[in-house]
């Protein structure tokens, strides 16, 4: 312990500091802000792909040209249908879910596990066994024509705009409700149990439990769960590329990542794939702010 | 309150009966939502040892009439007979498997150094490494490829393996485990006359096995499920790892369904076998390392 007095020990082990975390700083400078720094500067020119022109300088005209471009606003309006369709029942069946696992005494780990077992599985794995279930001939379209009993009709779960929507919705919904379930399910069970049987040494039922305790001391969780949902559904890509490449309509699920992914290799144009990456991560910057406040201001001390 | 003007037993009779009417209705709610996230996975595996006729026969057959293995001997040939799919799987595990032990090392390195050593400028870094968590890769995709490009390890292993040899998640887990680590051992080692690459080595490494376990699976996952990247970065079709091969699979010829399914067993197969051996680091309480990453 007296060594530690000595300043060349403390220099040295300053310096042994720097070489163990070096490798940290090398490997993010060049993977992470340079390029996020570099989109920034690629909006703000002319760069194509495959060109034998030196890019120029041409200010926010990327800019103008994005946001006037109907194709942009359709990929909004595509991410912002798939955001919201999916996050809310995300939130809402998962805290559902998880409040019902967690009042079960036994099986709640099994339940967990079933539930969750469809997250281990790829994007694309889950992508393409739903593809299959909803072609005309597959396993749902015609389970809801024996229920219905309207044989032979289809419904066209990848062919019709609105249904192919609702198709990539229930992918990305069957492949996350576990995972979201447990996320509540660890907050749940950071509320103390003393708080409970305080409550029902005071008279208070069931319902009033859940509706005064665990529903207000979740509203952290929630939060957490709602935002991660979000940004999570923002960067969709797998379900939709599949879909899209397999002969589903392009234009009512051309999220923002697709149409990033396609500005850039099919088109050629880095500068305007910058221009919607750098909106995207704006957005995205936005809703992490916000979680992190909201975090911040309404975290619960037990 | 005006449950008081009732008369107190068959209150509570009352009570009791809603009290199990309701517990069932939520097993019944629990068990249906169950077998409902299950089917397709039941359907994926079943379709996958049917002929190609009978999984479009309704009533669905849950139990195959008679079992095709010949699915797997389609998917795993391909529509052409050039059994890309050994090649793409190939690279899945290559890719997969040299990140993991990548981000293993250079993670812990990294998260030793801030959780051990103080030197001016730590809170920085640690905040700076902290921050690239709101970088997602969706937003530096595109020019992520151009720094490949210019490095000239595009189309590549060392393309689809360097960009990702590192992620400020690990860093984080190995970071906050390590610091509960007893600096007191690490300072008996020094007055030893141990250099501290050897302290990392064989102190470090050793005693942080739960944390580097977590890391691993959560690192090895997502990498099998990556798609944008290869996407991006390779074009020769020996180069793809199994996701886009799965995508292109899917699009060449739609109709053997059966093969389709093969092919999605096998490349589960992996991530599942995982998954069922460390199911402990995701459910059951435990499941911050579950919420870390996707």
């Amino acid at each position: 312990m007296k060594l530690k007095a000595k300043p060349s020990y403390e220099q040295k082990k300053a310096r042994w500091g720097w070489i163990f975390v070096s490798p940290g700083i090398v490997f993010f400078s060049i993977f992470s802000f340079f390029p996020i720094l570099n989109a920034f500067w690629t909006s703000l020119l002319n760069k194509k792909l495959v060109s034998l022109k030196k890019a120029n300088f041409v200010g926010l005209t990327n800019y103008i040209k994005i946001l006037t471009n109907y194709d942009f606003w359709n990929s909004m309006k595509a991410t912002l249908v798939f955001t919201v369709g999916c996050f809310i029942p995300l939130v809402i069946i998962g805290l559902v879910l998880a409040i019902f696992i967690h009042s079960r005494k036994r099986f709640n780990r099994s339940l967990q596990l079933v539930y969750y077992s469809p997250a281990v599985l790829s994007s694309v794995v889950a992508a393409l066994i739903w593809f299959l279930m909803l072609q005309p001939t597959g396993l749902l379209n015609q389970t809801l024509n024996t229920l219905f009993s309207t044989s032979g009709v289809d419904y066209k779960w990848l062919a019709s705009g609105p249904m192919v929507r609702l198709s990539t919705i229930i992918v990305y919904f069957w492949k996350y409700i576990g995972y979201f379930a447990i996320l509540y399910i660890t907050g749940i069970g950071k509320i103390p149990t003393a708080i409970y049987e305080a409550a029902t040494i005071d008279g208070a039922n069931g319902w009033n439990q859940f509706k005064l305790i665990t529903i207000p001391l979740l509203k952290p969780t929630t939060l957490m769960v709602s935002i991660m949902a979000m940004i999570q559904c923002l960067k969709t890509f797998s379900t939709q590329y599949l879909f899209t490449q397999s002969g589903a309509p392009s234009a009512p699920i051309n999220v923002i990542t697709l149409n990033i992914y396609n500005t850039a290799m099919r088109d050629n144009n880095l500068s305007r794939a910058s221009v919607m990456s750098v909106i995207l991560f704006l957005i995205m910057l936005l809703l992490t702010i916000v979680q992190f406040k909201t975090s911040k201001s309404d975290d619960v001390s037990f | 309150m005006n449950s008081l003007a009732m008369p107190a037993t068959v209150n509570k009779n009352q009570m009791k009966t809603l009290a199990t009417t309701f517990n069932t209705l939520i097993w019944l709610f629990l068990l249906t939502f169950a077998i409902l996230i299950l089917l397709p996975l039941v359907f994926m595996f079943t379709a996958s040892i049917m002929d190609a006729k009978e999984i479009i026969t309704m009533p669905y057959r849950w139990i195959p009439s008679e079992i095709k293995w010949a699915n797997y001997a389609r998917a795993i040939a391909g529509n052409d007979g050039s059994y890309q799919f050994v090649r793409n799987i190939a690279n899945s595990l290559i890719v997969s498997i040299s990140i993991m032990v990548s981000t293993i090392f250079l993670s812990s390195m990294v998260g030793y150094g801030l959780a051990k050593f103080n030197f001016k400028g730590r809170n920085i870094v640690f905040l700076a490494i902290m921050a690239t968590m709101m970088i997602p890769f969706e937003t530096i995709m595109i020019p992520l490829f151009m720094v490949a490009l210019k490095l000239g390890i595009q189309d590549s292993y060392r393309g689809l393996i360097i960009p990702f040899m590192l992620n400020a998640f690990a860093v984080f887990q190995m970071r906050q485990y390590l610091l509960t680590f007893p600096e007191d051992i690490l300072d008996a080692a020094r007055i030893d006359g141990m250099n501290e690459p050897s302290i990392y080595a064989k102190i470090i490494l050793p005693n942080a096995t739960p944390v580097i376990a977590t890391v691993a699976v959560l690192t090895f996952r997502q990498q099998w499920d990556t798609l944008l990247w290869p996407l991006l970065v390779t074009q020769r079709e020996e180069m793809k790892t199994i996701p886009a091969y799965i995508v292109k699979f899917a699009a060449e010829k739609y109709a053997d369904e059966g093969a389709m399914m093969a092919v999605a067993v096998i490349a589960s197969i992996p991530v599942i076998a995982l998954f069922l051996s460390l199911s402990k680091y995701f459910v059951g309480g435990s499941s911050t390392y579950a919420a870390g990453k996707e």
